[in-house]
């Protein structure tokens, strides 16, 4: 990703925004961008997902290959997750090998769904030692307004959920619905004009500085976090992004659940 | 090209396998403005076919040996989304895609009017988020609809549409079925105001007559698209 040069002005004009408790799209502080959720969009993916918040968007694909067990853990099949953002999604995207942003990207969702157990990779074991189900989940992005992170790690957690198990395909039995037990839900937090803001844009990711991704599970227990980005937090301020991530992804999570 | 007429794609009465006649298209639709952080964008399907294009520019081109002193120079990736394919396609390099890049920039330069922007570069961004058989034919048709979105001056649209020949039957636009057990293939880029070309691939066994014929159903196919084509671009969608 080329780095783009931040004007002062935009910097100067968050901070001024920020002390009047305004955000330059007019949202309050903790406030996320009109979202829209569709599933089943992909007809040659096995699960799939379109999430829009404002003008991001992002799509996630499930795809299903037959893997060998690794020797340690012959009863189990693996999960990988990857996030791919190429040039079609903003100017400031390049292409090339995968740049260290949407590695990042990638990995940090991982996390979240790994973490909170919602895929029992025991479930994806055909024949012990030989062969088991390795789900991919690709995330990619289409338009990037900012926050990335939450698109993508909501598009994921649909696209599972609705993800059917090729298995007629592959000859191993009847196609059925991958299990989901959990719902991880990913909320991000950038600093903007010197305090914490909710789903940044591009612009306030531009002059912003630190951000923090916080997953939380469906008991609101913690399965990922990150700090990205150069800055300096304190605890009190954690405090107050976390409060805010409890109440926020249990919003999120029902939109989920109801789908 | 593959089976050479084991499996039967079309029966005594011309219908074929999805009820189309010979010389019918798929449905197509057709929305511009779907990314909205580009300046021109289009999202084109096409039978289960989805392609996403993207306009960037005319911009900076960087680095500076890419540039021409008296034109703008066109950047064009065409790729494949992992989920794009029944067997997931590995992100990265791919001589296939690199090819069809090549083959739709040397199209798209045919007709954008590169001379109006010295030492600039437009960027294009296709991405096939559905694969069924003529993506390139969509990535194409799709990139001049993103670029007249992204208000950039061009001789004309292209219309990228394939013919290909099943069970010795010459039929316009092949499905995945069709493609993968049909005997030829030819994809062409057509420009629809003049009837000129832009681009042309063929692969596969016609005799001249079955070539004709062919070349005459993407004719045809090119002003049917061609509509929808201008129709979005007029605003709203065409269905």
């Amino acid at each position: 990703m080329t780095i783009p040069i931040v004007p002062k002005l935009l910097r100067s004009h968050l901070s001024d925004l920020a002390e009047r408790d305004a955000r330059i799209d007019g949202r309050g502080r903790w406030e996320g961008r009109e979202l829209e959720v569709q599933h089943s969009i992909l007809p040659r993916a096995e699960g799939s997902a379109r999430v829009r918040m404002g003008d991001t968007i992002v799509l996630a694909g499930v795809k299903f290959q037959i893997m060998t067990p690794y020797p340690d853990r012959p009863n189990q099949g693996g999960l990988m997750c990857s996030a791919e953002v190429r040039p079609v999604a903003g100017r400031n995207w390049e292409s090339g090998p995968p740049s260290p942003e949407s590695i990042e990207l990638g990995r940090v969702v991982d996390r979240g769904i790994r973490e909170s157990g919602c895929i029992d990779v025991d479930s994806l074991c055909i024949i012990p030692g030989e062969k088991a189900w390795q789900v991919i989940l690709d995330l990619f992005a289409i338009s990037d307004d900012g926050n990335l992170f939450d698109a993508f790690a909501l598009a994921g957690i649909v696209a599972l959920r609705n993800a059917t198990v090729p298995a007629e395909r592959f000859e191993v039995g009847e196609d059925y619905q991958l299990s989901v037990s959990k719902t991880p839900i990913m909320c991000s937090y950038h600093r903007v004009g010197g305090r914490f803001v909710f789903d940044a844009t591009a612009r306030e990711e531009l002059g912003g500085d630190e951000r923090i991704h916080i997953t939380l599970g469906d008991d609101n227990n913690v399965h990922s976090l990150q700090k990205g980005l150069k800055g300096i937090f304190s605890a009190d301020e954690f405090t107050e992004i976390m409060d805010n991530a409890i109440e926020r992804t249990e919003k999120l999570r029902k939109i989920v659940d109801e789908l | 090209m593959g089976g050479y007429g084991e499996v039967q794609m079309i029966d005594e009465n011309g219908v074929r396998a999805d009820g189309r006649g010979p010389g019918d298209i798929r449905p197509i639709t057709i929305e511009t403005g779907v990314v909205p952080v580009a300046d021109g964008s289009c999202r084109m399907t096409w039978g289960t076919n989805e392609a996403i294009v993207a306009v960037y520019g005319p911009m900076e081109a960087h680095p500076r040996k890419i540039q021409r002193q008296d034109r703008a120079v066109l950047d064009v990736a065409y790729n494949m989304a992992p989920f794009s394919t029944t067997d997931r396609m590995r992100p990265g390099f791919n001589r296939r895609s690199r090819e069809v890049s090549k083959v739709t920039q040397d199209a798209l330069e045919s007709v954008v009017l590169l001379e109006l922007y010295p030492r600039s570069k437009i960027r294009i961004s296709i991405e096939i988020v559905s694969a069924e058989a003529g993506t390139r034919c969509v990535g194409l048709t799709a990139a001049s609809v993103a670029l007249a979105d992204a208000g950039i001056p061009m001789t004309d649209l292209v219309v990228s549409v394939a013919s290909g020949k099943i069970n010795d039957v010459v039929v316009c636009d092949l499905n995945k079925e069709e493609d993968n057990y049909g005997e030829a293939d030819l994809p062409m880029g057509i420009m629809p105001n003049s009837g000129e070309l832009v681009f042309l691939q063929m692969d596969g066994d016609l005799s001249q007559d079955e070539f004709k014929q062919a070349w005459k159903y993407n004719m045809d196919a090119a002003q049917e698209i061609h509509k929808l084509m201008v129709e979005a671009l007029n605003g709203g969608d065409s269905q």
